[in-house]
């Protein structure tokens, strides 16, 4: 304490509050002088006003004798961080990351010849480690059309345009393993293959949408792959075996990729956001978008962040009158919930009926009817005007249980999403097991057909969609924004939730369909494509942004899941398959590539016992119970160390956040005694400071110099 | 320093890759976008000295709907007057900070300090308030009511107030930051 007290140091002090801050016992301890020198204090004071440089940076504090006492102060970790860091990723303005540029180079020629020789050249190798970073980067492609989108919709649409993208690659890759292990050894072994190819006098252009005709006999569906051929003769090298791998490997992968991205998120948004819960935070420390250049988008978001955060303190009053509910509301209320979801189970059996009455029926028909591209169609156009009309419902039904609108929006999305998913099992369960009018046609290739239907109605939809009903309308809207049906048009927004749905529909039938028509993949690849250009067309010309404020990670992890969702659907449809095909029920003829009494399972078997004896005891081992004892017995070791690991990392937490708490409070009372002591001292002095001040009414800064 | 031509000299250029998040072309566009404010034709601006103003620097159309403009310019201003003012090495920090490459300690510890209205190194309640009267829209009818203010403000405090001082300090809200996957994609401003 003596020891400052003989210092000459500046300080800062506003001359209008001097008398205010120092005299009223109500000021807050960080407004105290005391206070900006705290070692805390200094180590996070931003950086770029610290007067270790002599220009202009020196924005507020200080002198270059209290610059030594400041660096002295600095808290040792906060030093050895500085002095190891890339200078670019210091907060200094860039005069004092020069300077800061010069120290180390001092630095650098005291250490050896070898060292600094290594630190140069490791600087190099990241600065072309960052160039080829960038190089590969630009080749994204829509790296442009997404910073537009960014520009004018902010984070949440860009993040629907990122997932689509993904799933574009995610079709790319597929088509990789499609051309390698099944296209590849096909076309190159199997013989006549230009004779199958040719096109005949009764294939007509309208076989590409009903997949019938050229298309059935095309390498586009599984019956084409039906003769087994062996590659160099080696057992296990068939193309019955590669085609099963490709697929699994297909869905293998797409397993991992989108697990991997629905944890990373999963992490980031539940794991840490619930046990922390820092909802409103988020809302205002991270909710203006920068990004925004447009002046309209900025009105937007102003309002979606003020409509946002009226909604959760509504909800938070929400949940205070949920807790005030009496015994008679709260019965009257689950009876009405009960009631309502009994509609809604209702309403989707109605629908799963209507599904696979459409489909049995279109695959029963009596030749008396004439076989156009209506009936074709009539059970994909089905599932979809069912999946129009119902969520809609869903939306009014759930208004009235009561929830609150986050609640409301989730049940509905769930309720949608399941929709979604059970009418695709259904249409391909019903495409499985209804019985054919004709005994000789092949079975695989009539579920491919009824998949690869399904995915080019999809497109047509969409693309209808856009041309006849959000153009026109924009249009109408445009023209005439007075006229009654100009009004009634209104503004059109994108609804993130129903599109993504859509996609994850897309991406779904794709998946489901590879085992029966194993070019979907690149089929759906040139259609991802297209629909992408469709909906940045559909975004940037006709819509305004939505009213509802969409989160980027929470919806990605959303996203995710329910793209997880449907994977599972479609692994559980082949397994589904595969196990029909085992049994044989309802004798139909099977032609894929297992035909002839082949099935999955003994051609595997097969190809088992042609290993070496060594290769196949390791396989039998690996198999067996004697492996998946020791297996279940390690992971349940490794699982429960993680959880004691994080019990005590838990109790770690609580410990330090009391201590942190303990400590800021002994802060806060040493910084107001100290304050009080200072006061005290100071007050004879009053007058004389007021002179000063005189002397310089124009400065801000006053100083004092006090000799004891 | 290439200051007395009217293109940056390469030595230049790569010094503030060194010491930037920028690449090459972001630097070159930077100067591009800055000579075209800058007034004083006649005399080629010195990188570190010569200012363009802040009305000028806000009307820029990257920074123009943005509800923070001026304290950007105040916390990124070198300026010994306060004005706001910035060089075109202010300029660089600037778009440094916000660049798609910078990391999320850079730009969590420029937010904070762009929230931090009075500039006394936490966010006390007066800071919050006018940080959510910035982003609810500053006229009458926008803003929120003083009882919705006040619960707002107690809840946020509530959560990341971790040391219970009533003030929000910079290692407090990094900490909310670094829990948000969403900040650094949508901390960002690209000429």
């Amino acid at each position: 304490m003596e020891e400052h007290n003989s210092e000459n140091f500046l300080r800062l002090i506003s001359v209008e509050s001097t008398g205010s801050t120092l005299s009223s016992d109500s000021c807050e301890y960080y407004q105290t002088e005391i206070f900006d020198q705290l070692p805390s204090v200094q180590a996070s004071r931003p950086v770029q006003n610290r007067p270790t440089l002599v220009e202009p940076c020196e924005a507020y504090q200080g002198g270059p004798e209290s610059e030594e006492l400041r660096t002295g102060h600095l808290p040792r970790g906060q030093r050895d961080k500085v002095s190891v860091q890339p200078l670019k990723q210091l907060a200094l303005c860039i005069q004092a990351k020069r300077e800061a540029s010069e120290r180390r180079k001092m630095q650098l020629s005291n250490i050896g010849f070898w060292e600094s020789w290594w630190k140069n050249q490791s600087i190099k190798r990241k600065r072309a480690w960052a160039q080829m970073g960038e190089a590969l980067s630009g080749l994204l492609p829509w790296q442009h059309t997404l910073h537009v989108i960014e520009g004018k919709f902010g984070v949440g649409l860009k993040a629907y345009f990122v997932f689509f993208r993904y799933l574009v690659y995610l079709n790319l890759l597929h088509c990789i393993f499609i051309c390698g292990l099944i296209l590849g050894p096909t076309v190159f072994l199997k013989p006549n293959i230009s004779e199958l190819m040719k096109f005949r006098g009764n294939d007509s252009i309208l076989d590409f949408f009903r997949g019938s005709g050229y298309l059935n006999r095309s390498l586009v569906f599984a019956g084409f792959y039906k003769q087994n051929i062996r590659l160099l003769n080696i057992r296990c090298l068939e193309t019955t075996l590669l085609y099963i791998a490709a697929i699994l490997s297909i869905l293998i992968l797409s397993l991992i990729m989108v697990v991997r991205r629905t944890t990373v998120g999963y992490k980031h948004t539940w794991v840490l956001g619930k046990r922390y819960n820092m909802n409103m935070s988020y809302k205002i420390f991270c909710g203006w978008d920068f990004t925004i250049k447009d002046p309209d988008a900025a009105i937007l978001k102003s309002s979606f962040i003020r409509n946002d955060l009226k909604l959760l303190l509504e909800e938070q009053r929400f949940s205070l009158r949920e807790a005030q509910r009496t015994l008679g509301q709260k019965v009257r209320l689950y009876l009405l919930r009960f009631i309502l979801n009994m509609l809604v189970i209702s309403l989707l059996s109605g629908a799963f009926f209507l599904i696979f009455f459409v489909t049995d029926w279109t695959l029963i028909k009596d030749n008396s009817l004439p076989e156009n591209l209506f009936t074709e169609y009539l059970s994909p156009f089905t599932i979809a005007s069912v999946n129009l009309v119902l969520p809609e419902i869903f939306r009014k039904i759930s208004a009235f249980e009561d929830y609150s609108f986050t609640t409301q929006v989730n049940i509905t999305l769930v309720r949608s999403i399941f929709l979604k998913l059970a009418s695709l099992g259904f249409f391909f369960y019903s495409l499985l097991i209804s019985p054919k009018k004709d005994k000789r046609l092949c079975t695989e290739n009539e579920i491919g057909r009824g998949i690869y239907k399904m995915c080019i109605f999809n497109f047509l939809m969409t693309f209808c969609s856009a041309l006849f009903f959000n153009y026109p309308r924009k249009l109408l809207q445009e023209r005439y924004p007075t006229s009654f049906l100009g009004r009634l048009a209104g503004k059109q927004r994108f609804q993130i939730p129903f599109n993504v749905l859509e996609l994850v529909n897309c991406q779904t039938v794709l998946w489901m369909g590879v085992y029966n028509c194993p070019l979907l993949p690149l089929i759906g690849t040139v259609i991802l494509v297209a629909t992408f250009y469709i909906k940045k067309f559909i975004v940037l010309r006709c819509c305004v942004a939505e009213q509802r404020l969409f989160r980027g990670s929470n919806s990605s992890v959303l996203f995710h899941f329910m793209l997880l969702l449907g994977l599972l659907l479609a692994a559980s449809t082949l397994a589904f398959q595969l196990y029909e095909t085992e049994l044989g029920t309802n004798n139909m003829s099977y032609c894929g590539p297992f035909d002839n009494g082949q099935i999955v399972f003994n051609a595997t078997a097969e190809c088992m016992n042609s290993l070496p004896s060594a290769a196949q005891k390791s396989i039998h081992y690996l198999t067996s119970e004697a492996f998946a004892l020791p297996l279940i017995l390690a992971e349940i070791i490794i699982l429960t160390s993680y959880v004691s690991r994080r019990q005590a990392n838990q109790r770690a937490i609580e410990r330090l956040k009391d201590m942190l708490v303990m400590s800021s409070s002994d802060k806060r009372f040493l910084v107001k005694q100290h304050a009080t002591i200072l006061r005290r001292r100071r007050n004879p002095r009053r007058v004389c400071a007021a002179a000063t001040t005189d002397d310089h009414p124009l400065s801000h800064e006053v100083t004092f110099s006090r000799i004891n | 320093m290439g200051s007395s031509t009217s293109h940056l000299s390469k030595e230049n250029v790569s010094e503030y890759q060194e010491l930037t998040f920028l690449t090459k072309q972001e630097i070159l566009l930077a100067y591009k976008r800055f000579m075209e404010l800058y007034e004083d034709k006649k005399n080629p601006p010195d990188p570190r000295v010569s200012r363009v103003s802040l009305d000028k620097i806000v009307k820029l159309p990257e920074l123009q709907s943005n509800p923070f403009r001026e304290r950007i310019c105040h916390v990124f201003s070198t300026s010994e007057l306060k004005d706001g003012s910035l060089s075109f090495e202010d300029f660089l920090d600037l778009l440094s900070a916000f660049s798609d490459s910078a990391t999320l300690e850079i730009k969590s510890h420029y937010a904070f300090r762009i929230f931090d209205f009075d500039d006394d190194g936490t966010l006390d309640r007066n800071d919050l308030e006018k940080l959510v009267n910035r982003l609810t829209g500053e006229t009458d009818d926008t803003r929120l009511t003083k009882d919705e203010m006040g619960q707002l403000i107690s809840n946020i405090l509530e959560e990341s107030d971790i040391d219970k001082d009533g003030t929000v300090n910079l290692s407090e809200f990094q900490h909310v930051i670094s829990r948000s996957p969403d900040f650094v994609s949508s901390f960002k401003i690209v000429l």
